[in-house]
């Protein structure tokens, strides 16, 4: 990479694209596509990008393809102050991971708890009335953040990476109109 | 720790209150270094994302946030150049003359020490000097005449003006909103193009947001501002009897002193309390300024009560700004809810973007998957607002204090207590109450109340002003009671909150003090 080409890449990594190894090069992605990709995650274990997979799918439909776990692992493998998660904003202490990976821990230990099945492994149905519970802090046994609370975070994500992209307003029939548009979704 | 040159004034903050004073300070000849914690943004960061808004507000705010109702720190509050400010929605209310004397009228909370006509004629300069669009004369029916503003209204839309009719039959007169924003071009900047971006930062210097003015204006005569400086003191003379200048860490994390013959703390009212408990000595066993024992007491926010609606018509909510169209004073009287004691501030009309704490996906928070995209593609068409802001009375139990945990810079945490009395929660109920039935009159299709937890909107008190010590921290020109070359700037020194945004407020007492402070120096600095 010459030093013009770094100096891009640099600056489009800096703008929110994920830096990503596929293939032995590395390479910078959107999270959309990152995902189809399959980039291997940073932070994050593919066990864990599983649960918050299908816990951003739950949340909102579309979370999935829009790469809802390699923005938040992407945004965690960034320094907080740089990290965009809304998490950042509702006073979650950082390392945002600690939360996330106690949020994440409290979602597998229910659900085996309730089903005997991991989060990803349950049916849509019954990840949606886990998720509604969760919400309401009504599962009975849950050891981690409160459930409402990773309800609130994990739902704003889903919501930012399928409705808070020009994307997502496209989709929504609204217009985006930037002052100064973003070079990347995040 | 190395010892820097002396300036005449280190300002800890460049936010909204720690500007004006770098600019009315410079602009009179002084040496002025702004030591801001977060980053130096410049109008090209201000990108107009949700996400990207997020990089301006505090990352893990030093607190230990606790109460019946935790300050929501982070949300609120700004990191880097501007301040909260960079991000504020620039509703420019003015308070009323009954909010300087609710202990006399009332005999509730607190005076301030000056009345409204004191703060006036820089409510009326502030105008001036950074441009508010508005309508002096509609508002003129609940408050005293002040000059006209320097522009007219700004544009509404369909989604303030359905709000019209309904609150008129309610009593609720409407007017335009005051704001910090450019109707017409005014003084080099252009005029908004409502594209509701406010709330992340606006780059395009339509919103008066102080790297646009103050800010600018600092710079321009000469003022410093050292990014990315965390000060952890305030340090004095052996006698005790003057601020000798602040210790702080820089970009490198190197410990410095500053010494200056005046310092202002314009840190935000949690973190100016820490700054002075922090600072305490053999002469200050309490911390600063702290004989009072004062210092981080009466902590305040407001809270407010928004009633969603959704109408079977395209009421443009893409289209705006982010704070209001429309106000109202016709709740403000302290007690205008039987039962419940306090001012109400009201606002309609607002653009609205899809995701963040205030766009259309929280509006129902409750929905997740399939029914919450059905709601998405309802709101985005016919979803819009009515906000009834609220007063909480001061609460001396309402603190920050230092606890024994540390940050990284050895300087120990804060513990932020805050909760509601009864008065504001009667306040928030009514206020939902009142908003359903204007929706409901307003032919809303479907209306509900925002009513999850009680919400913590700007923040004030702390160091509050008063006749002495015995009583406050500051007097009214933030001149700290018992050492004459420190003051403290900002809504921190509100004695009570009001109901409506503060920010007019805060830059009219920041001129106020900084002028005194330059017309005063010889007799201060020396």
């Amino acid at each position: 990479m010459d030093k013009l080409q770094r100096r891009d890449f640099m600056k489009s990594a800096a703008l929110g694209a994920l830096t990503v190894t596929v293939g032995g090069v590395d390479a910078l992605l959107a999270a959309r596509d990152a995902r189809a990709q399959g980039a291997p995650f940073r932070v994050l274990t593919l066990e864990e990008g599983g649960v918050v997979e299908a816990l951003g799918e739950t949340l909102v439909p579309g979370a999935r393809s829009a790469g809802i776990a390699h923005f938040i692992d992407h945004q965690l493998s960034v320094p907080p102050a740089d990290a965009l998660l809304e998490a950042r904003i509702l006073n979650i202490k950082p390392p945002f991971v600690t939360f996330y990976r106690a949020a994440i821990g409290a979602i597998e230990a229910a659900s085996q708890a309730r089903h005997g099945r991991r989060f990803a492994q349950l049916t849509a149905t019954e990840q949606r009335e886990f998720v509604d519970l969760m919400r309401q802090a009504k599962i009975d046994g849950w050891q981690g953040p409160p459930g409402p609370l990773v309800y609130s975070v994990t739902r704003s994500d889903a919501v930012d990476v399928v409705y808070g992209t020009m994307e997502g307003y496209a989709a929504l029939g609204i217009p985006y109109m930037p002052h100064i548009a973003p070079k990347q979704r995040w | 720790m190395a010892t820097l040159e002396e300036v005449d004034v280190v300002i800890v903050g460049a936010g909204a209150s720690g500007s004006v004073y770098a600019s009315v300070l410079a602009k009179a000849g002084k040496t002025v270094v702004i030591l801001e914690q977060g980053p130096d943004w410049k109008l090209s960061d201000l990108i107009s994302s949700d996400f990207w808004g997020r990089r301006i507000k505090t990352v893990g705010a030093p607190f230990i946030l606790e109460g019946q109702n935790p300050y929501a720190y982070s949300y609120q509050s700004g990191w880097g150049a501007g301040g909260a400010a960079l991000h504020y929605f620039a509703n420019l209310p003015r308070l009323l003359p009954s909010d300087f004397t609710i202990k006399s009228e009332h005999n509730r909370a607190l005076d301030w020490p000056i009345s409204y006509e004191t703060v006036a004629p820089y409510y009326d300069r502030v105008a001036r000097d950074i441009g508010v669009s508005g309508d002096a004369k509609a508002e003129e029916v609940w408050r005293p005449k002040g000059e006209a503003y320097p522009m007219p209204p700004m544009k509404t839309f369909r989604g303030g003006d359905i709000w019209l009719k309904a609150c008129k039959e309610a009593g609720i007169r409407l007017v335009p909103a005051a704001v910090g924003m450019n109707s017409i071009p005014y003084k080099g900047r252009p005029a908004c193009v409502y594209d509701g971006w406010c709330h992340v930062g606006c780059p395009t210097g339509a919103l008066a947001n102080p790297l646009v003015t103050y800010l600018s204006d600092a710079k321009k005569a000469g003022a410093e501002v050292r990014a990315l400086s965390t000060v952890t003191r305030v340090l004095t003379n052996a006698r005790g009897d003057r601020v000798t200048g602040v210790e702080y860490y820089d970009q490198a994390k190197q410990k410095q002193f500053q010494p200056a013959r005046v310092v202002v703390l314009a840190a935000w009212s949690a973190q100016n309390p820490r700054l002075l408990l922090n600072s305490a000595t053999d002469r200050h066993p309490n911390g600063l300024a702290n004989s009072s024992h004062l210092v981080g007491r009466y902590m305040m926010a407001h809270f407010s009560s928004v009633t969603w609606a959704i109408f079977d018509e395209d009421v443009q909510n893409h289209m705006g700004t982010t704070g209001a169209q429309y106000m109202s004073y016709d709740r403000y009287s302290k007690t205008s809810h039987k039962g419940a004691f306090g001012s109400t501030f009201i606002v309609a009309g607002s653009a609205l973007k899809t995701s963040d704490i205030g766009g259309f996906a929280n509006a129902r928070a409750d929905l997740f998957g399939h029914e919450l995209h059905a709601f998405m593609k309802r709101a985005v068409r016919g979803l819009t607002r009515i906000v009834m802001f609220g007063e909480a009375l001061p609460r001396v139990e309402n603190r920050v204090e230092v606890v024994s945990e540390k940050d990284e810079f050895g300087m120990p945490l804060a513990r932020f207590v805050h909760s509601y009395d009864r008065d504001a929660i009667g306040v928030w109920n009514a206020n939902f109450d009142e908003g359903l039935t204007i929706a409901r009159a307003a032919g809303a299709a479907e209306t509900w109340s925002a009513r999850a937890n009680m919400p913590t909107i700007h923040l004030l008190g702390g160091t509050i002003m008063g006749t002495g010590a015995g009583n406050s921290v500051v007097n009214s020109y933030g001149r700290t009671h018992e050492l004459p070359n420190l003051h403290v700037a900002g809504p921190g020194i509100f004695p009570t909150a009001g109901a409506s945004n503060p920010t007019y407020t805060i830059f009219a007492l920041s001129q106020r003090g900084a002028e005194h402070l330059a017309a005063t120096w010889k007799m201060i600095a020396s």
